[in-house]
């Protein structure tokens, strides 16, 4: 079953045509990596499905429902977690706070203006699990701009995953990083998505063998190929779309 | 800061309030009174500019209606008392930023700044316009101050300023820890999020309007609770009170205190208070004395006074770590 599809979806910046008629199909459980040039859409599109913008035509599905048009907070609260290419954390917070900051939404606490918010026992157990698992356990107090760039990204990501979705939307989680943070950040990714299902960015071949199971590769803003890993790598479109782009 | 500790912090406190008026006189206990109703403005102010991120050029709409509704409440409606002409003050301030809040919520930075302006002058010239209501360049005095009473209890009389002062003291300080309490609730913690990241609290899964929309609410309220007691406290109310002066005190205030900590607008008003004082023995020009340390501070001390402590804290505790 597809637990997120989008059906010709299209979008455009003031005429400037970015996505043309895309029909993505993301089953549950699946690991699904979207793959393309620079400039190709791949943000777009995220920022189409996870509700940044309304798109112009098509529509989102998720869970069986249209969700077309719905707001960020609707998409996360029913479900869908995002990170971002480009770090998005709260600066001046700790990297407590950041994830605090989800493990409050996770459960429901908005409004609650009665209780001191450090003494929510349950709340402060949840999110140290959390720093710990993500090994940022020793930068607990330590403002996310103060953060190494490895670790500011394993917030960044980790987030996302702390809303506890069902889906997880994560786009390019190792832009900029080193080799061995990369390394890391695969393994991370591989253990706070176990069990769901996961649309990644990715720009890194190496890391997209390693997680996904099956790969969309988006060109000009439309879908060239959509398959298994090994169809994608003998799809003579896909190598025409990557001439001494990328190595497949 | 261990627990016990604090307490012994709020019993001085409260010792101190208590003995003020006795060791410096009326004259010492009324500037405190005014003090006190700046402190509280301005922190309300603080909930939008220092936590939540968020510049207002009009605040002054809010102590202001809080102050003319207190002043029309005691005016029309007689035997009215005292606890309910301040709480129409708050409650007609809470309804109108709820009137704003559709207009305002979406906003933030200069489009939010200048659209409080538009308002504020807006409401000065309406002050000023409505003459038959709001009195006009006159404004609205000499309205009947009620006694505090608990029926058969206690009748206290309120024109006396000693007992206004323990009054105002009182009301003050519970609305302060009240704000205090607020930042530091789970929506204490989206304030500075929005701040921080409006973006991103979207997709942590909260609403950024609904949760501005609440701020700012708060943030009103609480302005037209100082303006309410400021009225009560001169027995007075005038256009001035939406001039434009009165939405930069505020921010004038936050800035010499201190933007980053809840504490930074009360000694903001302290230190604003003591200068006025003192600069009013001299000279008549109090506001270029002001102008002149606002220059200073936003020059050499960016984060305020509370600023300067925190850095010579540091300072202090590195060099006994050193030595
Ligand atoms: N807000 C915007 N306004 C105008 N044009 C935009 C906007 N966002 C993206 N674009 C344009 O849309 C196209 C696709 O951008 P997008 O960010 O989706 O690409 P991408 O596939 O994510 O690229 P990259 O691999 O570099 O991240 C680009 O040409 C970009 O300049
Ligand atoms: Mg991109």
């Amino acid at each position: 079953m597809n637990i997120l599809e989008t059906r010709g979806l299209t979008h455009d910046f003031e005429g400037l045509k970015v996505i043309t008629g895309v029909d993505l199909q993301v089953a549950e459980g699946e690991r699904h990596a979207i793959i393309g040039p620079n400039g190709a859409g791949k943000t777009t599109l995220f920022n189409l499905i996870t509700g940044t913008y309304t798109p112009k035509g098509g529509k989102v599905i998720f869970k069986n429902k249209d969700v077309t048009g719905a707001r960020p907070h609707q998409m996360v609260r029913l479900g869908m977690g995002r990170s971002f290419q480009i770090t998005s954390t709260f600066s001046r917070l700790t990297a407590f706070q950041n994830i605090r900051m989800a493990v409050l939404s996770k459960r429901g606490i908005r409004f609650n203006i009665f209780r001191f918010v450090d003494k929510m026992d349950d709340v402060t157990r949840e999110t140290d699990e959390i720093l710990k698992r993500i090994n940022l356990d020793g930068e607990r107090n330590i403002p996310a701009s103060g953060l190494s760039y490895g670790k500011s990204r394993s917030l960044e990501i980790s987030m996302a995953l702390a809303t506890d979705p069902e889906v997880v939307m994560l786009d390019e989680p190792t832009a900029g990083m080193s080799v061995d943070e990369t390394h890391y950040a695969v393994g991370l990714i591989q253990r706070l998505t176990e069990g769901k299902t996961m649309v990644i960015i990715e720009h890194d071949m190496d890391v997209v063998f390693s997680l996904a199971d099956r790969i969309t590769v988006l060109h000009h803003g439309e879908i060239l190929a959509s398959g298994a890993p090994g169809e994608i790598r003998k799809n003579p479109k896909v190598k025409e779309a990557y001439l001494g782009e990328m190595e497949i | 800061m261990n627990k016990g500790f604090k307490w012994i912090l709020w019993g001085i406190l409260i010792v101190v309030l208590i003995v003020y008026p006795r060791l410096f006189g009326i004259y010492y206990t009324n500037i405190l009174v005014e003090f006190g109703i700046f402190a509280l403005y301005a922190i309300s102010v603080n909930l939008l500019l220092g936590y939540t991120g968020l510049l207002t050029f009009g605040h002054a709409i809010f102590f202001g209606v809080g102050g003319y509704s207190t002043a029309l409440a005691l005016t029309h409606i007689q035997g009215l008392p005292l606890l309910a002409s301040l709480l129409i003050g708050f409650l007609s301030a809470v309804l109108f930023a709820l009137i704003l809040c559709p207009m305002v919520v979406r906003l933030s930075g200069t489009a939010f700044a200048m659209l409080h302006l538009a308002f504020g002058l807006l409401m000065y010239v309406v002050t000023l316009k409505l003459r038959g209501i709001t009195g006009g360049e006159d404004g609205i005095g000499g309205f009947p101050i009620p006694p505090f009473s608990i029926p058969g209890i206690v009748s206290i009389d309120m024109t006396d300023p000693l007992m206004f002062y323990y009054f105002a003291m009182i009301v003050l300080v519970i609305c302060i820890s009240f704000l205090w309490f607020f930042t530091k609730t789970p929506f204490g913690q989206i304030m500075v999020g929005i701040r921080d990241n409006a973006d991103r609290i979207d997709y942590v899964g909260f609403k950024v309007s609904h949760s501005k929309a609440l701020i700012y609410i708060f943030a009103g309220g609480f302005a037209g609770v100082a303006g309410s007691i400021f009225a009560l406290f001169q027995n007075l109310v005038s256009a001035d009170e939406f001039s434009v002066l009165n939405s930069f005190a505020p921010i004038m205030i936050i800035m010499v205190g201190g933007i980053a900590s809840f504490f930074g607008p009360i000694f903001g008003a302290g230190i604003f208070a003591l200068i006025a004082e003192l600069t009013s023995r001299y000279t008549e020009r109090v506001e270029l004395v002001m102008g002149l340390i606002l220059i200073l501070v936003i020059m050499y001390a960016p984060m305020g006074f509370l600023g300067l402590v925190n850095m010579a804290r540091a300072r202090f505790f590195n060099k006994e770590g050193a030595s």
